[in-house]
């Protein structure tokens, strides 16, 4: 999400919002289907390519924010790698199970996990959020209620990030004895969550009253900003197929698992 | 535009008795009205039933005979930070628009057209709002409810969160509109409306009328119902000072604050440096400056809550841990509600002498209890106090032990007159005990009649160090009071 | 049934933002606990249901529960969160199982009983998406057993009694006074 973050805006930003979460989906969807470890793994270059080349954000950053992701990899694949069932062991000790079957029904978990990731991480470098409501109402016909509710909501969130150091600058001056293990949870809650809560939720409060003074309603409204579909639609849905295709040319012709289809 | 109810009555949920009684009140076409009352009257319920916000969003039980409430109108509220939900000015200034139909190609020139009429003049208003100060923001919340043309205006206490800069500016631009419309205005600083209005309406605590008349007649029949309800009205300063005699040329006591090299840094930047200063019980130090300057950033480095270099004494102890700083520097939080622990003041007030394993808590929470004004609200929580009370049960939290110096960062901020007055006798009271006070504040007023020295913080460094003398000069900054 | 005002939406809203940003800082610490603890870090699952029960006791209407654990999970997409899109059909599920949990009480009761039902409903909607989604079936039966377990039991305590303890202490500042609907009383004392 764009507060903060120094970005060049680059052409998956001219994108239309709608069709690029909606697009988006259809891949996520497609994905699931897929069972092919090649194609799987050779795909994910294809995400990948456009977040390091065409978010326009910095290289430092995206390295940042990819971090979680090869834990995520590493996590979601090891789970299934050493505990699935199979009939080819390769691998037992204790309760470890490694079978060479779950081996690559995890390394397919991981890379899958992966696209989403990078297909996510995509969606959120290059979409303003007023772009993406104003899109959601007028191609998805979103009522303006909930669109609008989520703009002011996202204003919110930076005023808490400082409440949110001013309360713990507070806290550290006050002194607080700290409690161990489950009591220290509900301490954390009842110290930071309820007055960071507490505070959000009057503000909300008075902020829907104001918007209903400045007359929002459900009546006939016009739009400041149209959200279109244009050129650049049509480019991301050419790279994605091309890419898609070559993937699984690529991982067909040359595979590099002698296998096809991971739920066997 | 005529504006008004009859017999109306509104019931708070859970409350005991009902609010307005049977009020009855019509404001004629083209009329600046004021409402003034002690906070709790209910004049903000009253502006928000007359504009109908109350019912329709704000569903808060009420009856009248008959309500006259204006098709069209506009309404400012007082804080800043939540009366947007665009996050750009152009975006905001086009909600409204939108919410009328406006035809898109108009939109950009009349974006323009109203944030000219207040004096927002942007090269490009696709400008952060949260990049402007406080008191530009209350102008943009006067252009957005221009943008509405609206028959009757309503305004709600529209700088009761600004400092002084900040409210005249804010007034100036009213002034300015030059706007023929009914107006409704609640404001509690009426040193700059009350030559604007035609008509005073005076609330007494259960939300009865008790005067409705021109400025000049409520103004000299009922100052003292003003001054009771803590209104801050023009001459309000020089009344305290008659009442309230300080002892002028003080005297320094042993020094106990000594600062050398100090900086603090927030991530890697320097946010305040410090050379070398010295200070002295008794001492009531005001810190000034522009809002970002680091005043508050040098407050939090004395408390080594930010990270810092160089040295910190008090009475020759260096303070080089939170803990240690907590134990000579009493803290006072710009916003009271973030220092509270516990679910009760009782508890809010015990709480730092249990940690300390003090004896003798029940007694020593009953004195304070006494002394800060708390006893009837013993047992409510915190949240659930009023503005004033929640500040004196910060003050009382934050001085729990025998500190000998008292940090404060704003503490009369947004509040009324006569709070404002009680907090200044209780900070005036523990320096003559010989504690040092160092005060963060906007307040002209304060600085000129209680600081003994001032220290100005630009740009994150100390620059300016001057005594003062309290009180001098105080005659010239009287304001006129000619209708 | 009631319709949802503006206030009531902008407030969920709020209050689903925030957590959706906790639901994202949420995936690493899961990440790390997932691989060694044989589904015992499943427990910690619980929080991403979190929001939807919080909301539905604050605001005690049809629908928020729905809305927040669905705005949540929007949320968490918009800051990039490593599951992508497919949080946003979890939280969908999710906030569903809550929703019906609620709905079968026919939206009267607010008890920590109820809440901790509509915890482990959405834990039971996060199953149900598992399977659909991750070869969960694949699993060991004894591990898929424990994967379970671990989810409800973590459903039940995050997403329901935590949330449950949260609201309670939000109430105790007087905040719900703003969001609640007025009694009948209020109102009738107006005719006194």
């Amino acid at each position: 999400m764009q507060w903060t973050l120094q970005y060049k805006e680059t052409w998956l930003h001219r994108l239309n919002p709608s069709f690029k979460l909606v697009f988006i989906l259809a891949l996520f969807l497609l994905l699931l289907f897929v069972h092919n470890p090649n194609f799987i793994s050779n795909v994910t270059v294809v995400p990948f390519i456009l977040v390091m080349f065409a978010t326009g954000h910095r290289k430092k950053i995206l390295a940042i924010l990819m971090i979680p992701f090869l834990l995520l990899f590493f996590s979601s694949a090891s789970s299934m790698m050493f505990f699935g069932q199979g009939t080819t062991t390769w691998w037992k000790w204790g309760i470890v199970h490694m079978t060479e079957e779950s081996f690559f029904r995890g390394l397919h978990i991981g890379f899958r996990a992966l696209n989403f990731a990078l297909l996510g991480l995509l969606f959120a470098l290059t979409t303003r959020p007023v772009f993406l409501f104003y899109s959601l109402i007028q191609q998805l016909k979103v009522p303006p209620r909930f669109a609008y509710s989520f703009m002011a909501a996202v204003r919110i969130l930076p005023v808490m990030m400082e409440e949110f150091h001013q309360l713990r600058a507070a806290l550290l001056i006050r002194g607080i004895k700290k409690k161990k293990g489950f009591a220290r949870i509900m301490q954390s809650v009842s110290l930071y969550a309820v007055p960071l809560l507490s505070q959000s939720i009057r503000r909300a409060h008075r902020i829907a009253v104001a918007m209903e003074a400045k007359q929002f309603n459900n009546k006939e409204r016009t739009y400041y900003y149209k959200q279109t579909l244009s050129r650049v639609d049509v480019y991301f849905l050419i790279y994605i197929t091309i890419g898609f295709s070559l993937a699984y040319w690529v991982g067909t012709t040359f595979p590099y698992f002698d296998l096809t289809d991971v739920r066997n | 535009m005529k504006v008004g109810v009859s017999n109306l009555r509104v019931k708070y949920a859970g409350a005991d008795t009902l609010l307005f009684n049977r009020l009855s009140l019509e404001i004629k076409e083209g009329e600046k009205v004021l409402f003034l009352g002690p906070s709790g009257c209910g004049k903000s319920t009253l502006l928000q039933i007359l504009s109908g916000l109350i019912p329709h969003a704000v569903p808060v039980p009420m009856k009248a005979d008959a309500k006259s409430i204006p098709t069209s109108s506009g309404v400012v509220f007082q804080d800043p930070d939540s009366q947007f939900c665009m996050p750009y000015v152009d975006e905001e200034m086009a909600f409204v628009l939108e919410n009328r139909a406006v035809p898109q190609p108009e939109m950009e020139g009349l974006i323009r057209h109203y944030l000219e009429k207040v004096g927002l003049t942007f090269k490009d208003p696709h400008i952060e709002i949260g990049s402007l100060s406080q008191g530009m923001k209350q102008r943009l919340a006067i252009a957005s409810m221009l943008a509405l043309e609206p028959d009757v205006i309503f305004l709600d206490e529209p700088t009761a969160l600004l400092d002084s800069a900040g409210t005249s500016d804010v007034w100036k631009t009213i002034k300015l509109m030059n706007a023929k419309q009914t107006m409704i205005i609640v404001e509690h600083k009426i040193d700059e409306v009350i030559d604007f209005v035609d008509r005073i309406v005076l609330f007494d605590s259960e939300g009865m009328m008790i005067a409705d008349a021109d400025p000049i007649s409520v103004f000299s029949f009922y100052k003292h119902k003003m001054k009771e309800y803590g209104i801050w009205y023009p001459g309000v300063w020089d009344e305290h000072a008659k009442e309230k005699k300080l002892p002028a040329p003080y005297v320094k006591g042993k020094e106990i604050l000594e600062i050398n090299q100090l900086k603090g840094y927030r991530g890697k930047i320097p946010k305040i440096e410090v050379q070398h200063k010295t200070a002295h019980e008794g001492e009531w130090i005001v810190l000034t400056g522009k809002n970002g300057a680091g005043k508050t950033s040098f407050l939090l480095s004395l408390m080594n809550v930010m990270k810092t270099s160089g040295k910190k004494r008090v009475m020759n102890k260096e303070l080089k841990t939170i803990k240690a700083s907590r134990e000579q520097l009493a803290f006072v939080f710009q916003n009271p509600e973030f220092q509270f622990v516990t679910n009760s003041v009782y508890d809010e007030l015990a709480y730092s002498l249990e940690m300390m394993e003090d004896i003798g808590v029940e007694q020593k929470v009953h004195q304070w209890l006494e002394n800060y004004d708390l006893k009837q609200v013993r047992t409510l929580h915190p949240y659930q106090l009023s503005t004033g009370q929640k500040r004196r049960l910060s003050v009382g939290t934050a001085m729990f032990g025998a500190q000998p110096i008292l940090l404060l960062d704003e503490p009369t901020f947004g509040q009324d007159a006569r709070n404002t007055f009680k907090l200044l006798a209780l900070f005036e009271q523990l320096r003559e005990n010989g504690m040092l006070i160092l005060m963060v504040t906007h307040d002209e007023m304060i600085v000129r009649n209680y600081g003994t020295r001032e220290w100005v913080i630009e740009e994150g460094k100390l620059t300016v160090d001057r005594d003062l003398r309290r009180r001098e000069e105080r005659q010239h900054h009287a304001v006129d009071f000619t209708v | 049934m009631k319709r949802l005002k503006l206030s009531d939406i902008l407030i969920t809203i709020v209050i689903a933002l925030v957590f959706g940003i906790i639901y994202k800082l949420w995936g690493p610490v899961y990440n790390i606990f997932k691989p060694f603890g044989l589904h015992i870090g499943d427990v910690i699952y619980g929080m991403w249901f979190i929001a939807g029960t919080v909301a539905v006791l604050l605001l005690r209407k049809p629908g928020v529960a729905l809305l927040a654990e669905t705005a949540a999970a929007s949320g968490e997409f918009l800051v990039g969160s490593e599951y992508g899109l497919s949080v946003l059909l979890y939280g969908v599920v999710q906030g569903l199982g809550t929703e019906l949990m609620f709905a079968l009480f026919g939206y009267k009761r607010y008890t920590a009983f109820v809440a901790a039902l509509g915890g482990i409903a959405a834990a039971v909607g996060s199953i149900v998406m598992d399977a659909a989604y991750g070869y969960v079936m694949d699993l060991a039966l004894w591990k898929l057993l424990l994967l379970i377990g671990a989810r409800l039991i973590g459903g039940f305590l995050l997403a329901g009694l935590l949330a449950y303890f949260l609201v309670e202490a939000l109430e105790k500042t007087g905040v719900t006074s703003l969001i609640r609907p007025a009694s009948d009383e209020d109102y009738k004392a107006l005719d006194q």
